[in-house]
């Protein structure tokens, strides 16, 4: 409550003296545990914003929306911490310059709400640090050590089974900040890279192909894992891209604004042990 | 008796070293096995895993992959962009049940045509061991319009 206090009436003070165009955040949902998304513009509409411990879902995929960041004005935006990596992620691939954003930082421990400080991203860089040395204490997905067990057939007909749910709604690409690609290759029919028919086949690749694409830049915050209707656990795979970039390359999404993109950069001794 | 099981394998390579060494492997007369199907491209950089995930797709029942060594690259280092690539693109393949045998990766230079003949048979070998990927064609003979190579 403090800290929502706080943030409201920091945003009410930005807004009045004009130093941001509009506050990002979150109002009351159409449950009492749920919160959704707000936009505020002026300083007599700041007392809608809402933070507690239901502000669950990454809002820095707004900051891409055309046009919004285009005239040079600055908005504020509520971030968890891994939305604060989400904005690093698209600063360093060009798509928003951070100077413009204004970030109200919080996390949540259980019901707690607490302020992160700071107010640029790059100010955060040493705390975003602190989380990849120090990874918080949720434990690893038990499924993902199920699957590991597994073998391949095992692992080929589980991910059958849940992609064969799969309707190509595509709610996770529209609710992925990481997914700000004007044409996707899902869209795209010539050459047709994925089946447009939501059978299994396509599914397939659709999921894979956004695995891959997230590979190096998905920091967890879960939000096509909550997006997708049929509840396929899209969460495993990217967690196991993070792991595998994380191990493989040392890297971690989201670092600061300046981090090269794992997969556009390289090392010239990166492990090859698995090329004849 | 069975008929042997003939595995379908597309090879993405790149035209400047294994594109040669393919080229020396023929006119070196040396025999390889002709399941092979070779696709050229520019750069081992070029190749998308989009290409590998199409050649599934359309019913391969393994993918080669193979480039110029590191160092070697005609355009400096489009072989190690891919390199980073196929090491993530490699475990993601595992993690989605598909066995990291059927997709190979190799550095073949144009002086290697003998390395390119030997690697083409114990390629073909290997996924002859593993057998047809009846769980992906299962999957394409679902679909209305079945998938022709």
């Amino acid at each position: 409550m403090i800290t929502q206090e706080k943030y409201r009436s920091k945003a009410k003070k930005l807004l009045a003296e004009g130093s941001v165009k509009m506050v990002i955040g979150y109002s009351p949902g159409s449950t009492p545990d749920r919160r959704r998304p707000v936009f505020i513009r002026s300083f007599d509409e700041a007392d809608q914003l809402v933070l507690d411990s239901n502000c669950i879902a990454n809002l820095s995929g707004y900051l891409v929306s055309e046009g919004l960041l285009s005239d040079e004005k600055h908005v504020a935006i509520f971030l968890r911490p891994d939305g604060i990596r989400s904005i690093n992620i698209l600063a360093a691939e060009s798509q928003l310059n951070v100077d413009q954003i204004i970030i109200f930082g919080f996390d949540t421990n259980g019901n707690e709400v607490r302020a992160l400080t700071g107010e640029h991203a790059g100010e955060f860089s040493e705390f975003i640090g602190s989380i990849k040395e120090h990874p918080p204490e949720k434990s690893r997905d038990p499924l993902l050590y199920q699957i590991e067990q597994m073998n391949p057939q095992e692992r080929f007909a589980f991910w059958k089974d849940e992609f064969s749910r799969c309707i190509k709604c595509y709610a996770c690409r529209q609710a992925c900040p990481m997914c700000y690609c004007r044409r996707c290759i899902v869209d795209s029919n010539q050459p047709q890279w994925i089946n447009t028919s939501s059978h299994t086949l396509g599914n397939f690749e659709w999921n894979v192909v956004r695995a891959f694409h997230l590979a190096g830049r998905c920091v967890g915050c879960g939000n096509c894992d909550r997006a997708c209707p049929v509840n396929i656990p899209l969460r495993l795979i990217n967690s196991r891209m993070a792991e595998e970039v994380l191990d493989s390359f040392d890297h971690f999404a989201g670092l600061n604004p300046a981090q090269e993109p794992v997969l556009a950069s390289f090392k010239k001794d990166d492990s090859e042990t698995f090329i004849l | 008796m069975s008929e042997l099981f003939e595995p379908k394998i597309i090879a993405f390579v790149c035209t400047y070293c294994t594109y040669a060494g393919a080229d020396l492997a023929g006119t070196s007369r040396l025999k390889y096995a002709p399941n092979v199907r070779i696709i050229r491209l520019p750069c081992t950089g070029r190749i998308s895993p989009m290409f590998i995930l199409k050649a599934l797709q359309k019913g391969a029942d393994g993918v080669l992959v193979s480039g110029c060594h590191p160092g070697d690259c005609h355009f400096t280092h489009g072989n190690y962009h891919a390199r980073r690539r196929w090491m993530v693109f490699r475990s993601l393949l595992d993690f989605m049940g598909i066995q990291p045998e059927r997709v190979i990766f190799s550095w073949i230079s144009a002086a290697e045509g003998g390395k390119f003949a030997d690697l083409i048979n114990t390629v073909t070998e290997d996924i002859r061991k593993l057998g047809p990927f009846d769980q992906y064609k299962e999957l394409i003979r679902e679909t209305e319009a079945p998938a022709t190579l």
